[in-house]
């Protein structure tokens, strides 16, 4: 293969110049003409019925144009990705505190915020369901028709009690994992308005807006072609946009009114409303022998999924899926539940089920090798998949299988070599706190499938124009959320046609404008358009041999549909492709004040080649602090339904002072075969396991094993002064 | 009642008639339509909103525009013109310091702050200095490594002169 000359460099990112310069309008930032804000109602119960809303006082708020509520949603009153159980305005029941009632549409945003308080709805309050264990017993409440389990799932491969008869050592534990907030900077925003030729267009901040194009026609009972859905630019998304947010809203005021309308939700009202990180309970028991082979797990896992589906059923599949990380076990049996509750509402988030499962299987691993006094890095080694292996739900795993490599690296890294060194150095700390100081090093690996998996559509079509000056258009319906996915597309243009970067411009997510790439999701997009790029690159030049390039140029359009494994075992399940990556961590912990700090992590990742290098460094350290924040900080609490935490003053992220100044990236570039210049994806992976490699850090540390997620200083201190007894 | 307020913004002098609860980062992003400045929390928590006010960086959520009659505001409209980036714009491009860039306005200038304050600062300080704006993107280590770099240069150009 020639020398690459764009590919796997660290070109600037195409959007750079207008963020720095505050000059990208995102979505909180359109303004039209003579728009309406709107703001909504929403419940005053996490699960009551409603008896009737009296909007008289609201409409008669000065300045407010119009408040409709569930009998002016002219399509079907309902949404969701996978199921349509949300209304878009409830009408009989409300199931979580982010359910609306109604909107509210005014001239200014303060008159629709007081009309809002003025809106009369009347409840008949009903006992929240607040246990998911609960919620599955028989006599438990309905939540909805088919009852309280969303999706349930059972795998089974060998057989679990020959292998736990062999093993040696066994380890019995139960994890928790909180419910955790997306956070992005940017809340959920948009405009919409009726365009020149009469088009319902909504500007927004979803992560693919074909599906939003169907959610809202289906909502409005218009034709397809009626909506337009356009969403290059947000603030950032991991998930939380994919689901509708303030799409269908704004449509339904632009609908009626005719008027252009804006809506920007508050912090408080963000945290509240979308999609979050399943909570989850696992119960795991894993076995190995004295050589070191695992030879069972079995585990139970139980998610919340909230008030409505969204994505919780195969957010499950894939819990299920990753529950043996990247292991070759001989013997595997889990159980899976979803189960619907009045706990907000859970969905997509970077990693998709796969982040809570790696939490448990990595400390088993950890745990296991312990109890065989085996070096960690080794004894994951020994059991790590290879491709033609079995996977633990009983599949062949028939593409490049990246993991090995990823824990050979790390073994090599300075961090792990000599973790020795590091654990004992005091330097920072005056003589008299060294001996409260502890340090620990620790490591986790992961495997994350790539794309929506089998049984979904899941392909990525793409429009590339070669003007006569010698440009180059990509158009791709996909969102720029901060990933850098604009950049790599350019780079692989650029690289594919043959012309230097700076002419390649590229145009996203616009019904209108671009075809139609799939979503925004499951580390999909470089892989996805970057193939479609590719195909409909060699058709261009085809093109460019036969004939001469006119005034408009050449376009042509290429569709990549992702391979898919030869089995299928629930919806996205299993995957046939995997992002693989090892984690190191080095964590100190002061055990008079229980503060922990991550001093350095180091990450080797193999998403296939690198495509853009500043951009994949940068999802790699992003993933660093998101993975902090869910092993020390975050949580989504509740108090019987009602959240407690719902902006950044309670709800704590990590800042520059929790993240470490010394993060390392190392990418494992394991070359995919089918992989455009042989890159996969990186943006999950990098962050998935991170929180283990913490929790393991923390157990070297001070010896303490926390099965429960976030573990905050009082969780340190407590087990300390438990250990002294 | 509405109360007349003249700020110098980015230079430039403007006057205003609010509201007495008018915020600050109101009047900029809707009446003065520099929307480069940016609301994550609302409640002085995530920096999205920093602004210079008189040199000091706040956050423009937490201040009322009518107790600011007379100062100056510096935004990131102020900082460099397309093709003509100021050097710490050049750093966050050429270090990758932006993802989403949402927190980008916000950091930027909580980062010129620190460089009024300290001629080189150390890691520690470019990181406290940040501690106040969140970024869910970056990590924070390319935003560190951008101002540190400035930082560098700035002082080679002050010795230079
Ligand atoms: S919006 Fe002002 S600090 Fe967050
Ligand atoms: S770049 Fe997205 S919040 Fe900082």
């Amino acid at each position: 293969m020639k020398a690459l000359k764009t590919v796997g460099r660290r070109p600037r990112r195409l959007d750079a110049e207008a963020k720095v310069l505050g000059e990208l309008v995102y979505p909180s930032d359109r303004c039209l003409e003579g728009m309406l804000w709107v703001e909504v109602v929403r419940s005053a119960h996490p699960h009551a019925r409603i008896e009737s809303v009296d909007t008289s006082a609201a409409a008669a708020v000065a300045g407010v144009v119009c408040v409709l509520t569930a009998k002016d949603v002219p399509g079907e009153n309902a949404f969701g990705i996978q199921i349509q159980d949300m209304p878009v305005l409830c009408h009989d029941r409300v199931r979580y505190m982010g359910d609306a009632v109604a909107l509210v549409a005014a001239e200014s945003r303060a008159a629709a915020r007081e009309a809002v308080a003025r809106v009369r709805v009347d409840y008949e309050v009903l006992e929240p369901i607040i246990d998911p264990e609960q919620a599955m017993q028989p006599d438990a409440p309905a939540l909805h028709p088919g009852g309280n389990i969303l999706h349930r799932g059972h795998f089974q491969k060998g057989d679990v009690e020959v292998g736990f008869k062999k093993s040696a050592v066994i380890i019995e534990r139960a994890y928790q994992v909180p419910m955790m907030d997306h956070a992005y900077l940017e809340t959920e925003a948009g405009v919409s308005y009726y365009d020149d030729s009469g088009s319902l267009t909504v500007e927004s901040c979803g992560q693919y807006v074909y599906r939003d194009q169907t959610q809202i026609a289906r909502a409005l009972g218009l034709p397809l072609e009626k909506v337009r859905v356009t969403a290059p630019y947000t603030g950032g998304a991991f998930g939380g946009k994919d689901e509708i947010t303030v799409q269908i809203h704004l449509a339904l005021v632009t609908y009626h009114t005719k008027r252009p309308a804006k809506m920007v939700l508050s912090r408080d009202e963000s945290i509240v409303s979308h999609t979050k990180r399943h909570p989850a309970r696992m119960w795991y028991k894993t076995g190995a022998s004295k050589s070191g082979k695992l030879l069972a797990v079995w585990c139970r896992l139980v998610s919340d999924t909230g008030a409505y589906a969204s994505l919780g059923g195969p957010v499950l599949n894939l819990m299920m899926e990753h529950c043996a990380g990247p292991y070759l076990v001989p013997n595997v049996s889990v159980d899976g539940f979803a189960v619907y509750t009045n706990n907000g509402f859970s969905g997509a988030f970077r990693g998709f089920g796969c982040t809570q499962a790696c939490v448990a299987i990595e400390s088993q691993m950890d745990l296991m090798a312990r109890a065989l006094r085996r070096d960690p890095l080794a004894f994951r080694r020994d059991n790590v998949l290879h491709k033609g292996d079995r996977a633990a739900l009983d599949y062949e795993m028939k593409t490049k299988v990246g993991a090995e490599a990823t824990i050979r690296a790390a073994g090599r890294g300075k961090l792990y070599r000599t973790r020795g060194k590091f654990k004992r150095d005091r330097s920072e700390h005056t003589r008299s706190m060294a001996p409260y100081i502890k340090r620990g090093v620790g490591v986790a690996s992961q495997m994350q499938g790539l794309g929506l998996g089998v049984g979904l559509p899941d392909y990525a079509e793409v429009e590339l124009n070669f003007s006569p000056d010698g440009a180059v258009t990509v158009r791709a319906s996909t969102s720029e959320l901060g990933q850098g996915a604009y950049t790599a597309y350019a780079q692989m243009a650029a690289e594919c046609m043959g012309v230097p970067l700076e002419k390649v411009r590229v145009v996203g997510a616009d019904t209108k404008t671009t075809p139609d790439s799939g979503t925004t999701t499951a580390s999909r997009t470089t892989y996805a358009v970057g193939n479609a790029i590719l195909m409909a690159a060699g058709k261009l030049r085809a093109e460019l041999d036969k004939r001469a390039v006119g005034l408009e140029g050449i376009s042509v359009r290429e569709t990549f549909h992702l391979p898919v494994a030869d089995v299928k075992l629930g919806d996205g399940l299993p995957h046939l492709l995997y992002s693989y990556g090892t984690h190191v961590a080095l964590v100190e912990v002061n055990t008079l004040t229980g503060e922990i700090a991550v001093l350095a992590v180091e990450a080797y990742l193999d998403g296939g080649r690198v495509i853009f290098r500043t951009g994949f460094e940068g999802q790699s350290e992003g993933g660093v602090a998101q993975g902090i924040g869910y092993a020390l900080f975050e949580e989504v609490l509740f108090d019987r339904g009602r959240f407690l935490n719902t902006n950044f003053d309670t709800y704590i992220l990590p800042t520059s002072m929790d993240v470490p100044a010394d993060i390392r990236t190392v990418p494992v570039e394991v070359k995919e075969d089918t992989g455009p210049y042989g890159a996969k994806g990186v943006s999950e992976t990098c962050m998935v396991g991170v929180t283990p490699a913490i929790l393991n850090a923390l157990h070297d540390a001070i010896g303490v094993r926390f099965t429960r997620l976030p573990v905050r200083a009082e969780d340190v201190l407590r087990a300390v002064l438990e250990r002294r007894r | 009642m509405k109360i007349t307020v003249r700020l110098q913004i980015n230079g430039a002098e403007a006057r205003f008639e609010v509201d007495s609860t008018e915020r600050l980062v109101d009047t900029l992003r809707e009446k003065a339509g520099l929307t480069g400045t940016k609301v994550g929390c609302g409640i002085g928590e995530c920096g999205a909103c920093s602004v210079l006010l008189d040199g000091k960086v706040v956050s423009a959520c937490l201040v009322l525009t009518a107790q600011v009659d007379g100062a100056k505001v510096a935004t990131v409209e102020g900082l460099g013109k397309a093709g003509e980036l100021s050097d710490l714009q050049g750093a966050f491009v050429r270090e990758g310091a932006i993802q989403c860039g949402y927190c980008t306005p916000g950091m930027l200038m909580a980062a010129e702050a620190i460089l009024a304050r300290y001629r080189r600062p150390t890691t520690e300080q470019i990181r406290k200095g940040i501690s106040g704006n969140l970024c869910r993107c970056t990590g924070y280590a390319k935003i560190v490594s951008a101002i540190r770099k400035t930082a560098g240069r700035r002082a080679i150009q002050r010795s230079g002169r």
